[in-house]
């Protein structure tokens, strides 16, 4: 399984660079939150902080992921050969079948009593383990991600409310002023006194000083609401987005947890039925004639044919148990592969080409 | 919402099939402290069977060291998911077992602990020390004003691989072991045993084989006979193939090995009002017995045997012969239940009070049943 390795070496590596990618989109966003606390303009940090990168990246990630589990379909090829192997005869027992098809039997069955699929069920379970450990770690890290630019961005809320709570008071205030100004302005053209008029305009000039102070006030504290706006948004799609991977790392998680369960329970359940309805039946046969030459012919007649119809009973009952139960598990599996399939259309088409077609 | 796409899917897998998971923190862990209680019982109802005579010392040396493994494995596994159902970050972390039929976890389970137990050492490496794990919980109750729920599930599992670096635990499949019985007419007698959890009805089974050896070398230290003997054994270990089906087979592989005497002991099912739903009456008189906790369980115990009863003399190739066992087989397999075995003993182990209530109804199906009554203080009284 030297492929899979492999493949599971490239997988951890872009697991690895997607996760310095995905901290590094977020450290640029702390970076950015922090600049804006010293004052300065963030505009271009947060334009550089785009997600197409990562994406692309983790698109990859996934694909390599999901192909990896696509794999483990090849890893399980071997045991369908397994299976073929204990129903039918080797080629050395087919040839001495020629000669003695009793010595031929018993060579299988034989071979039959020592085949045991336990360590290619380990194996299995081992290398979805890896698998499951690799999303595992990706899915924690996204969720760290996640709570972090979380927590980060509902404190920019709490600033953002802030701010356009001030710029709506500053905007009362500077409507406020407008009468203000236009009686003292009335004020003045009626007035005849000259100190008074000078003192009137004075205040005035003071007033429209104010005034002017605040609508500058209200561009900057208007600019600031707006960079947190753009902040706020690019903050959400990075949480949408870590979201929305998280998915898919649990889809990815569930629908190889649901294969190598069933996986498991279904070769296990072929292996031994195989097993036991190939041998009860003999083993019966041969020891129930040593114990019956010593009984009388007919009611020994009689018991082997009571005990062979009983077993066969049993033995389809157990069989039918095993279908059935088989099916619901093949049942399950669809559900698991529908999803799958879904969200991994383009590289089951891909999987499928490349097994299908081109080999 | 990707939450509730994933748990349709396990509905999906477990809700109509007799797989359940256990995904409630205080259903789990009393689930694990009822199994803690069980097998020291067991290790107890072994002694009381050695003291009547059904065992000698070195089947119950053999029976009380399977029984103390499957303590230790459910001691691993009640440390793996001592945090199921509580947030803590990671997915699908439950317990699942057969509520139908076993009442004990699914085999998979045991597999996937043999697949942890390799991991174990390197997890460990990279793990903070429990001392360290609970100053960090100290810091973050007092600091923050926080359930450590993350902190206690990674001391659960750092406890969870100790328990398996540990070792002698029952595992999927534990392979045969031999003990010397002693020397008959120059052949050596010995006992083999090993244990595997059954698959098909996920249950512990033991199994104990006495053979004679004729061979020239002894068997243990036999290289060639004694690794193929192991395969072979293990490759049987089958709930569904019948005690004649193993014996008849491993005498027809190995000329000279006699299977003498076959034993397979079925730990379970476990019945529990609470947690499992078998049919039949064991299942009305748990819920009759409104047992306290700790109280509301029944395991059946299930011994079969197989006796070679005679020899026979076959021919092997031209010039040599081979013996081969008759094996006695129960006189009522042709009319009732065909068992593959001489005979069948059947037994349950409950406490006090459901066995007050079987006494009470008397159930049919129950009088050749062998009970075995536990009480406090390791108390033992074995009913027939």
């Amino acid at each position: 399984m030297a492929n899979f390795e492999e493949q599971v070496q490239e997988s951890q590596k872009q697991v690895a660079e997607a996760q310095a990618k995905i901290s590094e989109l977020t450290g640029r966003i702390e970076s950015a939150r922090q600049k804006m606390n010293t004052g300065e303009d963030i505009a271009i940090d947060i334009e550089n902080a785009t997600l197409d990168e990562v994406h692309a990246h983790t698109e990859l990630m996934n694909a390599n992921i999901a192909e990896l589990i696509m794999g483990l379909d090849d890893v399980t090829a071997a045991f369908s050969r397994d299976f073929d192997e204990m129903r039918s005869k080797t080629g050395w027992e087919s040839f001495v079948g020629i000669f003695s098809p009793a010595k031929s039997d018993s060579m299988r069955q034989e071979r039959m009593r020592t085949a045991s699929i336990d360590d290619k069920l380990q194996d299995l379970i081992a290398k979805s383990d890896v698998i499951t450990r690799l999303l595992q770690s990706q899915l924690d890290e996204l969720t760290k991600q996640k709570e972090q630019v979380e927590a980060n961005l509902s404190e920019t809320l709490d600033e953002r409310e802030a701010t356009v709570g001030a710029l709506e008071s500053l905007r009362t205030e500077i409507k406020a002023m407008d009468p203000k100004i236009i009686e003292l302005e009335n004020k003045i053209a009626v007035e005849q006194d000259a100190t008074a008029r000078t003192r009137l305009e004075t205040e005035l000039a003071a007033l429209n000083a104010k005034y002017n102070e605040m609508v500058q006030d209200e561009q900057v504290k208007l600019a600031k609401s707006q960079t947190l706006e753009r902040y706020i948004e690019k903050g959400k799609t990075w949480i949408d987005s870590l979201q929305n991977q998280a998915a898919t790392q649990m889809v990815l998680i569930n629908k190889l947890q649901t294969d190598t369960k069933q996986r498991v329970v279904l070769y296990d359940a072929l292996s031994k039925s195989l097993k036991t309805a190939q041998q009860q039946d003999v083993a019966h046969r041969i020891n129930e004639i040593g114990v019956e030459t010593d009984k009388e012919a007919q009611s020994s007649m009689a018991a082997i044919g009571a005990a062979t119809n009983q077993r066969m009973a049993d033995m389809m009952e157990a069989h039918e148990g095993h279908m059935v139960f088989a099916r619901e598990v093949l049942e399950a599996k669809a559900k698991a592969d529908e999803r799958f399939t879904r969200r991994f259309q383009k590289i089951v088409e891909k999987h499928d080409k490349n097994l299908y077609g081109a080999e | 919402m990707p939450e509730s796409d994933i748990t349709d899917g396990r509905d999906a897998i477990t809700g109509d099939r007799d797989h359940v998971g256990l995904d409630d923190t205080f259903a789990s862990r009393r689930y694990f402290a009822k199994f803690r209680t069980i097998t020291t019982h067991l290790a107890r109802v072994a002694a009381q069977m050695r003291a009547e005579g059904d065992l000698n010392d070195t089947e119950l040396k053999i029976l009380t060291r399977h029984v103390a493994a499957l303590g230790y494995s459910f001691r691993a596994l009640s440390m793996k998911y001592l945090m199921a159902g509580r947030d803590t970050g990671r997915f699908f972390g439950v317990l699942e077992m057969d509520r139908v039929e076993s009442g004990f976890p699914v085999f998979n389970e045991l597999l996937v602990m043999a697949n942890d137990a390799a991991q174990a050492a390197r997890h460990l490496e990279n793990m903070p020390t429990p001392e360290a794990l609970k100053d960090e919980m100290l810091r973050k109750i007092l600091g923050e004003r926080e359930i450590p729920t993350k902190l206690q599930f990674a001391l659960s599992q750092r406890l969870y691989y100790e328990e398996l670096l540990r070792g002698d635990l029952f595992w999927a499949r534990n392979d045969p072991q031999v003990a010397w019985l002693g020397d008959l007419d120059g052949r050596r007698r010995y006992l083999l045993h090993w244990a595997v959890y059954d698959s098909m009805v996920n249950l512990p089974t033991i199994y104990l084989m006495e053979v004679e050896d004729s061979g020239r070398r002894a068997l243990p230290r036999d290289e060639r006979r004694w690794p193929e003997v192991q395969a072979h054994l293990m490759g049987q270990s089958v709930g569904g193939l019948k005690l004649v089906t193993i014996a008849r087979g491993f005498d027809a592989d190995f000329d000279d090995l006699h299977p003498k005497r076959l034993r397979r002991f079925h730990l379970g099912p476990m019945y529990s009002h609470a947690y499992t739903q078998q049919s039949g009456p064991l299942r009305e008189v748990l819920r009759d017995a409104r047992a306290p906790e700790g109280q509301d369980w029944a395991l059946a115990w299930t011994v079969e045997e197989l006796e070679s009863e005679r020899v026979s003399e076959e021919r092997a190739g031209w010039f040599s012969t081979v013996e081969r066992e008759v094996f006695a087989l129960d006189p009522f397999s042709g009319r009732g239940v065909d068992t593959g075995a001489t005979r069948t003993e059947r037994a349950i182990i409950l406490p006090q009070r459901p066995y007050q209530v079987l006494e009470e109804r008397r159930p049919p199906g129950f009088s050749g049943v062998r009970k075995f009554v536990v009480g406090a203080g390791g108390r033992v009284l074995s009913y027939r």
